[in-house]
């Protein structure tokens, strides 16, 4: 059976596979951008918690993801909960960084006038500055999303949803004539799901950067 | 660990290689090693460690788990894992360094789009997926393991390696042909030893993704401590699971300290920032 034939068999199963990679990444990845921008916020004025705040989750991201979720399978168990911690986890970094990269790089006059004109504290935050670091938070996403999506291919051997489901099955049946069709349809379908995200971003960017910061 | 202000040199090279990313508002200069950088994570692994040992001490394993742990395994699988991860560092390095400079000279200049857009690419292939298919390609064994560790870690190495390059000074390297250094003695004299840190960033990205990556070996049959945790989760044997997960995590957590250290002591006098 060629590639194709294996595509046409089994798009079923293929898609649901494709659309659980997608959803547990996207989803994650929302839980992580909230959480990481949070903690720029409470963090970058300070010059202390917004290091230590870096350095943290410079080193989750330094665990390697299987370890990673060894650690968590003995807590939480099997299946889709340590996919989801882990993956949250690792979506943090990126944003977590940039985050308080792209507030602490916010010209200090533009805050003042904002100041001068009698706005309040959290006006300025969400009207001013938040708005003015967004490209580098957005960028943080983007990068975290492509990182989650090999990550979430891993999380599938503790029996977590996905496509590296698919890539497991082909491992397991080494030899077997649908092993490379198995693996190349998770490997290909996990490509072309991050690029399609990649994509997406392009057009958030687009529609959610502010026009007078626009590059 | 990454010391205050050194964004740039963070173990994933998350966003550096974007063009957007935003630069690092110069913080007040790091000291050269301070004291919490040398003692604080050392103390916190020794502590990890100890604390496994103890629980290890009072935990009573059954027939399986004992099976999995005995015969000096645990030993083996730690120094596969070690062995792995030094190979495949060495490999990176020896391609991805000269190939970045190779990319960056005037005559190549115009294949660098292509590299960097091929090694964007790169960065959405699974480590899984590449190892599976190597597995398949190649048969299994430590060869296809080794392989996929090597292609996997490459391409963030080179294109930070091209972004550094690309990043030096051109008024410099005007200067430097302007009095009189040929091609080769600008390259050797100047650029290579502004690029240091930069290489230096390279060799911590392409360790920390390389321990990383060897945890993967076990599905290509190349050994590592990944052996340990596979066998804990399928088994599941817990404290086989956790014995490989800590000690992944330790070795993982020790390479990038002893990367960050030589990063700090093996920069050039002049680069201090």
């Amino acid at each position: 059976m060629n590639f194709w034939e294996y595509l046409a068999g089994r798009h079923q199963q293929l898609l649901t596979d494709a659309y659980q990679h997608a959803s547990a990444v996207f989803q994650c990845m929302a839980v992580a951008t909230v959480l990481g921008v949070l903690i720029g916020v409470a963090t970058y004025r300070s010059e202390w918690a917004g290091n230590l705040a870096t350095t943290a989750t410079a080193t989750v991201l330094t665990v390697p993801a299987l370890a990673l979720i060894g650690l968590l399978i003995p807590v939480v168990g099997l299946g889709v909960a340590p996919t989801v911690i882990a993956l949250t986890l690792y979506g943090l970094l990126p944003v977590v960084r940039n985050a308080i990269v792209g507030l602490r790089g916010v010209d200090p006059s533009l805050v003042d006038a904002a100041t001068g004109i009698g706005m309040s504290r959290p006006a300025r935050l969400l009207r001013i500055e938040l708005p003015l670091a967004w490209p580098p938070i957005l960028t943080g996403i983007r990068v975290a999303t492509q990182m989650l999506m090999g990550i979430a291919a891993i999380a599938a051997y503790a029996s977590g949803p996905g496509l590296g489901n698919v890539i497991f099955r082909g491992l397991a049946s080494l030899g077997s004539a649908n092993a490379l069709n198995q693996v190349l349809a998770g490997t290909l379908g996990i490509i072309v799901l991050a690029l399609l995200f990649d994509a997406a971003y392009v057009l958030v960017g687009r529609l959610t950067i502010p026009r007078g910061i626009r590059a | 660990m990454t010391a205050p202000g050194q964004v740039r040199t963070a173990p994933e090279p998350a966003g550096e290689d974007e063009a957007e990313a935003p630069r690092t508002p110069p913080g007040p200069p790091p000291r050269r090693v301070g004291w919490q950088k040398l003692t604080v994570l050392p103390a916190v692994l020794v502590a990890v460690l100890l604390a496994t040992w103890l629980w290890f001490e009072q935990a009573d394993l059954d027939a399986l788990s004992r099976n999995a742990l005995s015969g000096g395994q645990v030993s083996k699988a730690l120094w596969q894992h070690i062995q792995l991860t030094a190979i495949s560092t060495f490999f990176v390095l020896i391609i991805a360094i000269p190939l970045g400079i190779l990319l960056t000279r005037p005559a190549f200049r115009r294949a660098t789009p292509v590299a960097m857009a091929f090694a964007n690419m790169g960065q959405a292939t699974p480590a899984i997926g590449l190892l599976a298919l190597l597995v398949i390609w190649l048969g299994i064994g430590r060869r296809a393991a080794l392989i996929g560790i090597i292609v996997y870690a490459v391409l963030p190495v080179l294109s930070n390696t091209i972004t550094g390059l690309k990043a030096n000074d051109p008024t410099l390297l005007e200067a430097a042909r302007g009095i009189g250094m040929s091609p080769v003695g600008v390259l050797t004299r100047v650029e290579l030893p502004l690029a240091v840190p930069l290489i230096l960033a390279g060799v911590r990205t392409a360790l920390v993704l390389n321990v990383g990556t060897a945890t993967l070996a076990v599905f290509g049959g190349g050994g590592g401590l990944g052996v340990l945790i596979t066998t804990g989760i399928t088994n599941q044997r817990m404290p086989v699971l956790v014995l490989g997960s800590v000690l992944t995590v330790v070795l993982a957590l020790l390479v990038d300290w002893l990367a960050s250290l030589a990063e700090v002591l093996l920069r050039p006098r002049g680069l201090q920032p």
